[in-house]
């Protein structure tokens, strides 16, 4: 007798399992849905700059981040190059910053560095090879995490 | 006298809902970067063309005498198909400052039968085809594009299937061809600019830790790169300029673990 009762629970557990999974994984995709957008705005950023000779790489940083919140990427640049660097974020009514110091925490980067609303930019002419730290920041958002991307271009 | 008050609050609150100025507030001149580091990303691996380009500034390079075209050895050992994938994209990138497009095609060709031989061809197949295209309209700017794309491709197809640590070994492949040549142009006209973007201690911390997660990465070709790594870093972390005599050093050593990765018998 206990066998046909059985039955209905264990199809509900696994309904609930392939549901929970199904529910995951487009959890998944929309939070990489969300990273390829910020990526795009990154890289809607950097088109005026390839037309002045910057080649923009492929690859990219991206992730979440909460207002307030920092992330730091570290950078190797070469001296004779000159470097900019995009950050975009998908969600418009964000304030988004970045900024770069060199190896001794001094802030380095040009004056002609900007940011506008969910777009940020910093230019940099290094004086020196070596490492640098890359800052990005959500300054202020309506999401409680804020997606972000970061590309760069060198000539 | 209250409703100025009021009107005055208001617009408070509305100046701070809208967020402030359009440009944002100005940045710290300084921060303790040693704070930074529970919050810092790896550091990112630079292209052989980025390195290639700031060298290019400095002295007029004769980009065809490193020109190599070789179709090299075939290995069958996944990770030295990485070392040298890595090795012949930065072949790519020197083919371009070359402006040779027949080397550049050859190169894509050996880039693609590489990629299948780890199980990712398809993923670059297009852009191999895109760098033939370009290269037969001499559209170089559209060629190293392509070949970014390519390294980017292979390696996000590796770290789509947790092969992240191959995909590290392409960088690094990459890494040591472009410093090879990089200190032979050196090496021949000693500049202390030149020698200055051989300044890469991170890089090197990095692929040495990243190279310390791989005890199956065995062989004469891994102990040697690891030895070699060891040997490189005290010449390249000092803030001191690097001398001819240390350009001279790593050049060999770099020329050494070159020869290593693209023969057989290692």
């Amino acid at each position: 007798m206990n066998a046909p009762a059985m039955r209905p629970t264990l199809s509900t557990a696994r309904r609930t399992a392939l549901f929970l999974g199904l529910l995951l994984a487009l959890q998944v995709a929309a939070s990489r849905a969300s990273v390829d957008d910020a990526h795009s705005f990154a890289l809607q950023s950097a088109e005026p700059y390839v037309k002045q000779g910057y080649q923009v790489r492929e690859d990219y940083w991206g992730g979440d981040l909460g207002v307030g919140e920092k992330k730091a990427v570290r950078q190797q640049l070469f001296k004779g190059n000159d470097y900019w660097f995009w950050m975009g974020t998908e969600v418009e009514q964000a304030k988004v910053s970045v900024h770069i110091y060199d190896a001794d925490g001094k802030l380095c980067e040009q004056p002609d560095s900007w940011q506008k609303g969910h777009f940020a930019a910093a230019h940099l002419i290094p004086k020196a090879t070596g490492s640098y730290f890359v800052i990005v920041a959500v300054e202020s958002s309506p999401e409680e995490r804020t997606h972000w991307a970061l590309v760069y271009g060198f000539r | 006298m209250r409703s100025f008050v009021n009107q005055i609050l208001v617009a408070g609150c509305a100046l701070a809902f809208l967020g402030g100025p359009a440009v944002g507030a100005e940045p710290a001149r300084r921060i303790d970067v040693k704070r930074l580091s529970k919050n810092i990303d790896d550091v990112v691996v630079p292209l052989p063309n980025e390195i290639f380009a700031a060298l290019g500034k400095l002295d007029s390079v004769n980009w065809k005498e490193f020109v190599r075209t070789n179709k090299g050895t075939n290995f069958t050992e996944r990770p030295r198909i990485a070392l040298l994938l890595g090795t012949v994209i930065a072949d790519g990138f020197i083919a371009v400052q070359a402006e040779d497009a027949p080397s550049v095609k050859d190169i894509g060709q050996r880039v693609v039968s590489l990629a299948k031989g780890i199980g990712v061809g398809n993923s670059i197949v297009p852009h191999a085809k895109a760098i033939t295209e370009a290269a037969d309209r001499r559209n170089w700017p559209a060629v190293r594009q392509e070949l970014d794309r390519t390294q980017n491709a292979v390696q996000q197809a590796m770290n789509e299937v947790h092969d992240e640590k191959l995909s590290q070994l392409v960088s690094l492949g990459g890494w040591l061809r472009g410093t090879q040549v990089l200190t032979s142009v050196v090496n021949r006209h000693y500049s202390a600019d030149g020698a200055e973007l051989l300044h890469q201690p991170d890089l090197l911390e990095y692929f040495q830790r990243k190279l310390g997660t791989m005890p199956e990465f065995t062989g004469p070709v891994a102990s040697q790169i690891r030895t070699s790594l060891q040997e490189v870093q005290p010449l390249i972390e000092s803030r001191d300029p690097i001398s001819p005599g240390s350009v001279k050093k790593i050049n060999d050593i770099t020329s050494r673990l070159d020869s290593a990765i693209v023969t057989r018998n290692q």
